[in-house]
């Protein structure tokens, strides 16, 4: 019992990871909230899920679509947060939490309110290795979470990009002093956060039912691993979501299914309240 | 940076800030006449009445600068623990009501345990993830709240017996509406006196600058966690007396983001600083939502909500009628003090 645990701990987990990492990436470079992140990963999945259903598009091509869809809300998000006073966090949160609404009710008028899963025949089979089972669904999460937090991981060490990215998320004056654009590494992150929102959208409408108001779970998941690990540290992220991954694997297998919800509202509260001066305030 | 006022500017903004509550009230009032023919527009105004009631509750914890998007939280207790006692144990709601608004009181005093040491950004992130735990639990403590199935029959709202005259409050949609009527304009003064109050001064200075506020004496973790207790309280009666008033409760319905959104659009739309604001932004945009977008957009009309709060956030963030009022707040960061 307690393989199944770890193996859908470290599933999920990674996904989570890949969902938490665009929030995390905004918020490091930027300081804003998006609330919206949630209702933009149900998006992308309502997307993928259109374009399945009507057309036959294989999940793999249905990406580029759920991307272009992300990318063009949070290019809009951005400039309307670039409009907004001080105090940043606190108003960028009561705007994005008006995107959301506006998004819900998108959705809701385009999609209606009904459950939609992406149904991939081949996901439901899989392999066995002695007592362990895992679905070909789990592998494909798994793998392409992975790939992705890998690849996300070269850009921020290994680029010069990355490295501006970096600064600006460690000490935005001292970034600005050294000639990087601050306010263009803002729509970029913007951008990043966009790519990555639209490649786990398509992921969790295979594993998660959409309907319009799915989204807060995932942004509260978001916001839970990105306050977890501080900004910037994407190690520190998958060590987030995997802790998160394992705490509701283990909860669905002790407590039952319906508990799951309360695992992520808990961690978060505990986080916060252990560290309330919030997370830039740590290294001082 | 804001041009000077004329004399005869101020004169007039006196002039709507008396002339529109007073108008506003007597066509309140005066509402079941014009309206006497027709139940949808009398529900409408009576809905409209109860959210105004949660936008003046919450902004009793809004006034100190907090801004919670957890209110479903203590709407949702009160509607659950008013609808139960009154259910399984047949007691009157006159009793089971504002024991709705004790329980969510407790509620609050648990989260404010745990969330208000955090300031600004993190306490709404907490009151937002706080609403899952009691959600979660009613959602799943089938033996006492009979779980997602949800709540039917709710006794409705208490009848009033003065004398010979008996006023029906459930049977007949003109009496929930003047019970509702009565019940926000009990709680509008309540609100005025507390705004006015020690507290509510103590509230203001501790939105405008908490260090100072701090330095003079004001003990600003008691005085925070007091209007936490208040808002709640109030919060947790109007979940109650909408429970009695629709007579059907699911916890995904009361604990839904839908009530935690509400009162915070309402308030920042309206005026997150002064006392009517909040309440004239819930009897303008409820009414225009179910009037005007619900039958054109079935699905999808509370777009309206989402749309108004970008609005509001970015041109106006001080509110329809904090804007009109401006002037008439001591305020240190604007440097105007009237």
């Amino acid at each position: 019992m307690w393989t199944t645990v770890l193996v859908s701990g470290i599933t999920l987990g990674s996904f989570y990871t890949l969902v938490a990492l665009g929030f995390a990436l905004i918020f490091g470079v930027t300081h804003t909230f998006n609330l919206a992140h949630g209702e933009l990963l149900v998006l992308a999945g309502y997307v993928a899920y259109w374009l399945w259903k009507t057309y036959g598009v294989s999940l793999l091509f249905t990406f580029p679509a759920a991307i272009l869809a992300t990318l063009v809300v949070c290019l809009i998000l951005q400039r309307l947060f670039s409009r907004l006073r001080e105090p940043m966090e606190m108003n960028s949160i009561v705007l994005s939490f008006g995107l959301a609404i506006l998004l819900q009710n998108g959705m809701l008028f385009f999609f209606s309110g009904d459950y939609r899963l992406i149904r991939v025949p081949t996901f439901n089979q899989g392999l066995h290795f002695n007592t362990l089972y895992l679905s070909y669904g789990q592998l494909t999460l798994l793998a392409l979470s992975l790939l992705v937090i890998g690849l996300l991981y070269f850009l921020m060490r290994h680029t010069f990009l990355g490295k501006a990215l970096r600064a600006t998320i460690q000490d935005r004056e001292a970034a600005s002093l050294a000639g990087i654009n601050v306010g263009g590494m803002g729509v970029l992150a913007f951008a990043i956060g966009a790519i990555l929102i639209g490649l786990a959208g398509p992921l969790y409408g295979c594993v998660h039912y959409l309907y319009p108001t799915a989204g807060l779970q995932a942004t509260l998941l978001a916001i839970t691993i990105t306050i977890f690990a501080g900004v910037g540290r994407i190690r520190t992220l998958i060590l987030g979501g995997w802790i998160l991954g394992f705490a509701e694997s283990g909860a669905v297998v002790l407590l039952g299914a319906s508990w799951r919800e309360l695992v992520g509202a808990v961690m978060l509260i505990t986080l916060l309240a252990l560290r309330p001066q919030g997370i830039f305030e740590r290294e001082q | 940076m804001r041009k000077k006022e004329t004399a005869s500017q101020k004169a007039i903004q006196q002039q709507v800030a008396w002339a529109a509550p007073v108008l506003g009230l007597v066509l309140l009032l005066l509402l079941p006449v014009f309206a006497r023919y027709n139940d949808y527009v009398l529900q409408v105004f009576t809905h409209a009445l109860l959210l105004a009631t949660l936008a003046l509750a919450w902004n009793i914890l809004g006034v100190s600068g907090s801004i919670s998007l957890g209110h479903a939280a203590f709407f949702g207790a009160g509607a659950y623990t008013s609808a139960l006692l009154s259910l399984d144990l047949g007691v009157s709601p006159w009793a089971t009501i504002p024991l709705g608004g004790v329980l969510a009181a407790g509620i609050a005093a648990i989260m404010g345990l745990f969330c208000l040491r955090l300031r600004g950004a993190y306490f709404a992130l907490a009151t937002l993830a706080f609403v899952e735990i009691p959600k979660v639990i009613t959602d799943n403590w089938d033996g006492l709240t009979r779980g997602s199935l949800g709540l039917v029959g709710l006794p409705g709202l208490p009848s009033l017996r003065l004398g010979s005259y008996h006023f029906d409050m459930s049977g007949s949609l003109v009496g929930s509406y003047y019970f509702v009527l009565g019940y926000g304009l009990v709680l509008l003064v309540l609100v005025t006196l507390l705004f006015r109050s020690n507290l509510g001064l103590a509230l203001q200075a501790i939105r405008e600058e908490e260090v100072a506020a701090e330095a003079i004496g004001i003990q600003v973790q008691k005085y925070r966690l007091l209007s936490l207790l208040l808002s709640a309280f109030f919060t947790g009666i109007t979940g109650a007396c909408y429970g009695h008033l629709i007579r059907y409760l699911e916890p995904g319905l009361v604990y839904g983001l839908h009530f935690s959104a509400i009162p915070m659009i309402f308030a920042i739309c309206g005026g997150r600083f002064t006392i009517l604001g909040p309440a004239l932004a819930a009897l303008v945009l409820y009414p225009v939502d179910q009037f005007i977008f619900h039958p054109l957009l079935p699905a999808g009309h509370e777009f309206l909500y989402g749309a108004v709060i970008i609005l509001a956030i970015l041109f106006m963030p001080s509110g329809v009628w904090g804007q009109l009022r401006k002037g008439h707040f001591v305020s240190i960061k604007t440097g105007s003090i009237e």
